[in-house]
């Protein structure tokens, strides 16, 4: 099922990010690479995992871009830190975006680190102007180091952090606001946050301005026996992640979808088939969208 | 402040025991508990991947215990997930070699400089065929590395290893994993300098046989030739620069 012809040739041409992307990931790059799944447009990756580093890394890389349009989604330059940031790293990644040509890129609007020291997680942020003011002007400075537009995307978190769950959008959209910048909204993040502070996932959706939204993610979560839910990128999608993306789409348009699939990484074969079910709702909600 | 909820946050995750003070600033007891496991499971997860037969010989709670102490100086500094074996890998081997048998320390220097070679950064690129008179590039993924015993050889025996020394290089190969060739103790010494590249082939040579008094005969030079054909043939000599004229 290798990828020709006019569709593949037009779609590589002009480098379009839309419909539904998947995360590369060394676990499933065998088989993605060489198949090269016609259902999948365009791939989204880490630049921590690829800066300054040869190898296996590299050559998925070269094998993907060959025929997909690469966005890519950082780790390391979290929003919500207080030290200044590594001017060196940020040079190095401006050069690694700028080669990749990607359209956007995007940062998650967490604490990545304290100090010089790096949790290699995404821990919340306290909803405060303070917190506010520090994400939007870092928001700004990787922005413009980088050249390209910046999309912030939303986390999940585990501990409470505001006065009610829905305080997290309003978090949100203000850091959004002072920095006029995108969203990269993740529905599966909105789900899991809504059943472990208990608000209505919708209501979050419908406080977010449609226009700033430039990409979404699904992905599945692990629900612990205690009822928390974690974020683990290790399950298949469930209904709920999938009905709140129809929702979502039906509101903010045909906005590229990622399916995230981080641990616990199935055949090909059962991401492809949450491909499938992603399309369909894509198709039928921004058709739904187009006609209204 | 937010720094000091970093800090807390920092000192939550990391110290050995998180204080009752940090989980009451931070605001929920339980659920930062949980933060703290999260956190430390994915950096075990990637120590353990990047050392497995190190766990295997000393088993999964005394590696558990010095990663505890690593992590207690205040956790990872490099932003690459890659690289936090490394750092716990240069935190450890010191104490390995103080107070573990003595082929530990070679056995996790014997895998972090495997899974180093594996990650290491692209090739610079050479403008020049290799030859005597240009300065070599060695491709970025060669490692020459120095051990007291062979614990390259597995499987690791039950009483471990007896004191042999070995010098091994190790490089990353066209499957990208790391492999190693065994080299005497002149060939370590060629391709280290080579790895420098600030001598040309021919002044390398004739530099490193004085050092180990040996003769530049047929002999020698037609083993020369043999290690560097090995050395072309698994790309670990790319090619070379033109000496400035
Ligand atoms: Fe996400």
């Amino acid at each position: 099922m290798r990828r020709r012809g006019f569709s593949f040739e037009s779609r590589v041409m002009d480098r379009e990010v839309t419909g539904i992307g998947i995360g590369l990931r060394y676990d499933l790059a065998v088989e993605l690479l060489e198949r090269r799944p016609e259902t999948v447009s365009w791939v989204e990756i880490h630049p921590e995992n690829y800066v300054d580093r040869g190898g296996r890394y590299q050559e998925m890389l070269d094998l993907a871009r060959r025929d997909w349009p690469v966005i890519t989604h950082g780790l390391s330059t979290c929003l919500g830190a207080v030290e200044p940031f590594d001017a060196g790293y940020l040079a190095q990644l401006g050069d690694f975006l700028r080669e990749l040509e990607i359209p956007w890129h995007s940062e998650h609007l967490c604490l990545g680190q304290a100090g010089d020291r790096f949790f290699h997680d995404l821990l919340p942020l306290p909803f405060t102007e303070e917190a506010a003011t520090i994400a939007s002007q870092r928001l700004a400075e990787v922005r413009d180091a980088i050249g390209a537009p910046l999309a912030l995307e939303n986390v999940s978190y585990y501990a409470p952090q505001g006065t009610n769950g829905l305080a997290e959008v309003d978090f949100v959209v203000e850091v959004l606001e002072r920095a006029d910048a995108k969203l990269l909204l993740d529905v599966n993040n909105i789900y899991v946050n809504s059943r472990n502070f208990d608000f209505d996932p919708k209501a979050y959706i419908d406080k977010i301005p449609r226009e700033r939204v430039v990409q979404i993610h699904v992905a599945g979560h692990h629900v612990r026996d205690d009822g928390l839910r974690i974020d683990t990128h290790g399950q298949p999608v469930p209904d709920d992640v999938y009905d709140l993306l129809s929702y979502t789409l039906q509101k903010v348009g045909a906005v590229p979808v990622l399916l995230e699939r981080d641990n616990n990484i199935p055949p090909l074969d059962e991401l492809l088939s949450e491909v499938d079910t992603l399309w369909s709702i894509y198709r039928s909600a921004t058709e739904v969208t187009r006609a209204g | 402040m937010l720094a000091d909820t970093a800090k807390a946050m920092q000192r939550v995750c990391f110290d050995s025991e998180p204080s009752e003070a940090d989980l009451e600033l931070l605001g929920s007891r339980e659920r930062w508990l949980v933060y703290r496991s999260l956190v430390r499971t994915r950096l075990v997860g990637v120590i353990e991947a990047a050392l497995p037969r190190t766990k295997a010989a000393i088993g999964h709670e005394s590696l558990g215990r010095i990663i505890d102490e690593w992590l207690s100086t205040g956790g990872p500094r490099t932003r690459y997930f890659r690289n936090v074996p490394n750092e716990l890998a240069n935190f450890a081997i010191p104490m390995w070699r103080d107070t573990a048998e003595p082929w530990i320390a070679d056995l996790a220097r014997y895998e972090i400089t495997s899974w180093s070679v594996r990650h290491a950064p692209p090739n610079r690129i050479s403008d020049a065929a290799f030859s005597f008179e240009v300065r070599p590039v060695v491709a970025t993924a060669v490692a020459v590395l120095r051990l007291d015993h062979r614990v390259n050889e597995t499987p690791t025996p039950e009483d471990g290893y007896e004191r042999d020394p070995v010098i091994l290089c190790i490089h990353r190969n066209q499957e990208h994993r790391a492999s190693h060739l065994v080299l005497n103790p002149l060939a370590a010494d060629l391709l280290e300098a080579w790895q420098r590249g600030d001598e040309t082939v021919s002044e390398s040579v004739h530099r490193v046989a004085a050092t180990h008094d040996t003769q530049i005969s047929p002999a020698f030079i037609e083993k020369l030739s043999t290690l560097i054909t090995t050395f072309i043939h698994r790309g670990i000599l790319l090619g070379g620069h033109a000496p400035p004229s």
